[in-house]
Formats: structure tokens, sequence, C-alpha cells
């Protein structure tokens, strides 16, 4: 009985197994060629779409995608792990795909990876962050030591002498997490050695990480001028424990991604700036860049969006540009 | 003597988890002088009440050899649900039911596949917590739901000076003690755990046992989510991740014992103050997040191990006096 269902199980599974050969097969060039128009294969291969900036930024990919008749584009969930995301370059290069987007893990990580992508005589993208330096390949970003750098010198002149500041982390060893906290170490903490920082912990980007740590600050320490959370979920965290505290009206908040709550509590005058990291531009940029590189108008592409700082003056203008994206409904 | 030796036994036994409880918390008070303040206290008690109830349903499902990897998850599943069923309809009283429907059907479905179809709860309780994870980012596409409004209430306020979430955790544990200590399904959950073919050879049916097991975890992990998402002030698809080993660690360090039998709802109540304590002077104290990794790593890595020597102690005595009754009767 065993065996019988060992046999049946395993012939579903080849069953299987074939049918996604034959469906991830590459369009023939005589097949392509005689459409009208030869459509596109392209990967995008996400770092991990259960962070909701990597979720925005590849629902926003797939939405432009949409406008572009010649690209079939597929998503792929490289799931917040180096060994898997490579994996899925790797496949990427075998199913022959015409253009390989990568938003990386940890950018060296995946370096040799993108390497293969372009030996193999693929275009390759590389978006936040960027692996630059690779000979062939393009790049699309936002420049994660710039998105807090807008932030920490306009800091400089709002942080009080002698102020107490907590400092909230994303994952060590996350080229953004990193990049940013340089930032404001360079551009912030070394030019206002006045400046204590009472609290400094990783709390993973996530908002209920970032909470648990403040109600501690808050009881360990009288005052806490500035929270500098390297995203805006940290930075909200830290907002909702001292909402309704009196005592820290005036608490200073930066936060980097221009996340629809941010922007909010911008608005409302609890969070005093944040850097928007306006994953549509990016997912714009990236399909025009694809374009251009598999229809041969352009070799290689290496490209910015802007690191706009969003205060409460401007924060209306962002509302509505997300407004217009659908990001807020 | 003889007693006096034996009583002490007997106390380091049935109370060492509180003896620890109670020295950590005199050597936090001289640690930090606001470790002791009401705030700080009532903190620690509201920042512990979603992973302690996790834990009141994991110690059920250890005590009865099974175990839930997958609260995390389904918490954070049962809470976007909840928030969009708030969002849509303005009754908190729908989303909690939302909530706890969904942590019930989703512990039904791991029932099924530990009970019924024999898998082991580890694997069973593994791919749900992928599966719960995916659907809740797929419902939500990654994003966050904001703007709850009065959902906030059951996770922020308090009725009278106590925080809602921590009457949430009072009551729950009183159901779980009573549970365990004064119903037939209590008794059984520890026949089960200890050895479940002596436990269908006296007629439980274990079956039943499990299935219930399975619900009341689920209804806590889905009143868990609310809480969650209602104190976080967001419907979070990504939240929770890894609260499940929180909930675990609290179960083990109380003394539930992994192979299944012994487990007291005290126990976990303590573990879970061990562990939030811990936490709590050591962010007060500023200590470095990587050195907070390893002092938690650390206190798991004893707690298996007085548990593991414990249980062999035990399982001496045991045979002790099984000698001792034999040569009796020779």
């Amino acid at each position: 009985m065993k065996k019988k269902l060992l046999s049946v199980v395993s012939v579903l599974l080849m069953v299987a197994l074939l049918a996604g050969c034959s469906s991830s097969k590459p369009t023939t060039p005589a097949q392509s060629d005689s459409s009208s128009e030869k459509t596109y294969k392209v990967a995008y291969i996400a770092r991990a779409q259960s962070d909701s900036f990597a979720a925005w930024l590849a629902n926003a990919v797939r939405d432009e995608a949409k406008k572009y008749p010649n690209i079939t584009l597929e998503v792929f969930d490289g799931q917040a792990n180096d060994d898997k995301e490579n994996s899925m370059i790797e496949n990427a290069i075998t199913n022959k795909f015409d253009l390989v987007i990568v938003q990386p893990n940890s950018g060296e990580s995946q370096r040799p990876y993108v390497e293969k992508v372009v030996k193999a005589g693929i275009f390759a993208i590389t978006t936040n962050a960027r692996i630059s330096g690779i000979e062939g390949a393009s790049s699309v970003d936002a420049q994660p030591y710039e998105q807090a750098a807008v932030n920490a010198r306009a800091a400089l002149t709002q942080i009080p002498q002698d102020a107490k500041v907590v400092v909230l982390k994303g994952p060590s060893g996350n080229f953004h997490a990193d990049e940013r906290r340089a930032s404001w170490q360079k551009e912030f903490f070394d030019k206002r050695p006045d400046v204590k920082i009472v609290g400094e912990q990783i709390a993973n980007w996530n908002k209920d990480e970032a909470m648990k740590y403040m109600e501690d600050w808050v009881q360990a320490n009288d005052k806490i001028d500035a929270v500098i959370a390297m995203n805006d979920n940290m930075a909200a965290g830290a907002l909702e424990v001292v909402k309704d505290n009196p005592k820290y009206t005036k608490m200073f908040a930066y936060g980097v991604d221009g996340t629809a709550e941010a922007l909010f509590l911008i608005k409302e005058g609890k969070m005093t700036s944040t850097c928007l990291q306006n994953a549509n531009e990016l997912a714009e940029k990236m399909l025009d860049a694809s374009n251009k590189l598999l229809t041969g108008a352009e070799k290689e592409i290496n490209t910015d969006i802007g690191n706009p700082l969003v205060t409460k003056e401007n924060v209306d203008e962002y509302i509505e540009i997300l407004k217009k994206s659908g990001t807020i409904k | 003597m003889k007693l006096g030796s034996n009583f002490w036994s007997t106390v380091k036994k049935k109370y060492s988890i509180y003896m620890i409880l109670v020295g950590l918390f005199i050597v936090c008070s001289l640690a930090n002088p606001n470790f002791l303040s009401v705030n700080n206290l009532t903190n620690i008690s509201r920042q512990l009440s979603v992973t302690t109830i996790l834990a009141l349903g994991a110690t059920l499902l250890i005590i009865s050899g099974m175990l839930d990897l997958s609260s995390g998850s389904v918490l954070a599943l049962a809470g976007v649900f909840a928030v969009s069923t708030y969002k849509a309809t303005g009754s908190l009283l729908l989303a909690l039911t939302v909530g706890i429907l969904t942590g019930i059907v989703c512990n039904v479905i791991n029932a099924i596949m530990v009970s019924t179809f024999k898998a082991p709860p580890f694997i069973a309780t593994l791919a749900m917590l992928t599966v719960a994870r995916g659907v809740a980012l797929l419902y939500t596409k990654g994003q966050n739901i904001l703007q709850l409004g009065k959902f906030t209430e059951l996770g922020q306020e308090s009725i009278g000076v106590i925080p809602i979430p921590i009457i949430f955790l009072i009551a729950i544990a009183i159901l779980t003690w009573y549970l365990l200590n004064h119903t037939r399904f209590g008794r059984s959950l520890y026949a089960v755990g200890g050895n479940e073919e002596a436990a269908i050879a006296s007629g439980i049916n274990v079956h039943k046992v499990k299935y219930t097991a399975f619900i009341i975890n689920g209804i806590f992990v889905g009143i868990a989510g609310v809480l969650f998402m209602s104190r976080v002030n967001a419907g979070l698809p990504n939240g929770a991740i890894n609260y499940e080993f929180t909930a675990l660690t609290a179960a083990i360090i109380g003394g539930t014992s992994f192979s299944g039998g012994i487990g007291t709802v005290g126990g976990t109540l303590a573990g879970a103050f061990i562990v939030g304590f811990l936490d709590n002077i050591m962010n007060l104290n500023n200590v470095d997040s990587y050195m907070q990794q390893i002092v938690r790593g650390t206190i798991i890595a004893l707690a298996v191990i007085y548990d593991i020597r414990s249980r062999n102690r035990r399982a001496k005595a045991t045979l002790v006096k099984a000698e001792d009754l034999g040569a009796d009767k020779q």
C-alpha cells in the first residue's frame, strides 16, 4: 500500500516537474519573431516580499510592467535569505530570461551571481541597493547614505544642546541599515559631540520591537529629546509609546522611507521628518531602463531617484503623490 | 533530619522557578532604580501579555506532547483579519470574533495534520507557520493597515489602573489553570503527554483531547492577535515574527517538559516574567543587542539542561522506589 502511494506521489511529482519545465520554457526567437512585436521575459528578484518597503516596490514593479506590452514580468521572493536569492538568480539564468532585476538581500553576497547573469549574455539591473562596479550591469537606486543624511543635516540645527537621543537600527549586516547608521554618525554624531545616545538597539525595521525598546527607554531616562530611526516603521513605533505623554510633545523623530503612516505623523506634527524612498519612482525608472536595454536603445544605465526630505511644510505634496499612485487610499 | 532534607528537596523541586524569579527581581531592583517603578512594572506586564497568552496555549500543547510553531504567524493573520473587520464594520466585538475564529480554523487544521494524519507537530505547525504568514502577506499585499481608530483601545487602554491586555492575560491564565487542575480534560492532557499508549488503554479519547488542546490554543492565539494589532495601532502582516519561540521559551524555562506530561500555569507565568525582567533590565541599562541575544540563549540552554537533569533524577527515584518495592515483596 505504502509502495503504491509512494509511486503515485513520485509520478505526480514527475508530472508537476515536467509541467513546470514546459511552462517556463523560454520563448524561442522564431516564435517571438512571428508575432508583431518581440516580447521579453524579465525576472524581478525581490529581497523579501515580507518587508513592507520591498513589498511596496514589488507591487509597484508589477503595476509598472503592465504599461509595457513587450515585457512579461515574473516576480520571485528571495525571502530575506542570501542563499535562496542566489539560487533564484541562477534559476533565472537557466530559464533564459532576457533581463534580470535583482534587489539584493546583502549586496556582496549577490555580486558573483549578478556577474554570472552578465556573463550569460543576459541584461542585469541591480536596485535598492545597487551593487556597484559590475561591468555590463545597470543599476537603479536610491542612496541609503543620502536618505539618512538629509535628515541628519536638518537635525544638526533642530536637536538641542546636550540632548539625549535614542537610536533604532535595522538588521545588522543589511546594506541600507548599515549605510543609514553610518550616515547619521558622520553627518550628525561626529559633528555634535554634546549629544548623548542613551539607548541604541536593533529593532529589525519592526514597529512592535521599536515600541518595546522605547517603553523601556522612557522608564530609564528622565528625558529623551529625539528618536533617530533608520526607517519609518521604527520611528512610528517609538512615537506610539509616547503619543499621549505631554512630556514628549517636543521630541524630534526621524525616519526613512516615506510610508503612509510616517506622512500622516508628520502632518499631525508628531514626527519631524523622513526621506521619501519612492517605490513608484524606482519602479518607473527600472522598467524604463529595462525597456531601453532590451530594445537596444542603450547598453548600460545607472540612475538614481531623488532623496527628498519630507517635513511638515511639504508633506501635503507627498501625500498627494502617494494618493495618486494608490499607495494611500 | 531526614524530614528536613526531604522538605527542602520538595521545596527546591516545586518552587525553584519562583525562587529564581524572586532572586532576579531583587537583582534587577538593585541594578537600576527605575526597575521598581509602578510604570515600569506595568510596562513589563503589558509587553509580556501577548507572548504570555501564546505561552499558555503552548503549555497546554506541550503538556500533551505536542507543540505549535505557527502561533506567531497565525497571530499576525488573525490580527490583520480582525483589523480589516473593524475597519469595515466599526465593531470591536465582531473584530475580536473574527480574530478568534481565524485562530480556531488554523489550529483545527493543525489538529487534523497532527492527530488525524499523525504528522509530527513540529513539521505540521511549521507548515502552518509558512502558510499563515503567506496568507497574511497576500491579503495585505505586504502593506501595513493603518488608521485603526478606536480599535487601539483594547491594547492601549486600562480599566482602572490595570491595562486591558493584562486583564485578558489574567483571565486566560485562570482559565488555563482551572482547565489543567480541575477538569477531566486537564487530567487527560497530562495522561496523553505522559504516555499516549497508556492513555488510550485507559479509555481516554486521545483525538478529542488533541483537537480540544489545539482549539483552545487557537482561541488564545486569536485573542493575542487582536491585542497585538491594537497595541501597535496597525495591522502588521509582518508582526510577531518569532513570537512562537518567545512563547516556547517561557514555557520551557517555566518547567514545561518537551517530553510531555509535565507543566504548570504558574511555571509558565514565572518563565515569561523571568524573560521579561531580563529583557527589561538589559534595555534599562542599555546592554548591547548582541549581548542580549547571548544572555537569552544561555538562559534557554540552562533551563533545558535543568529540565533534563531533574527528569533523570525523577526517573532514578522511580527506579529506586520500584526496586525497593520488589525487594520488600521478596
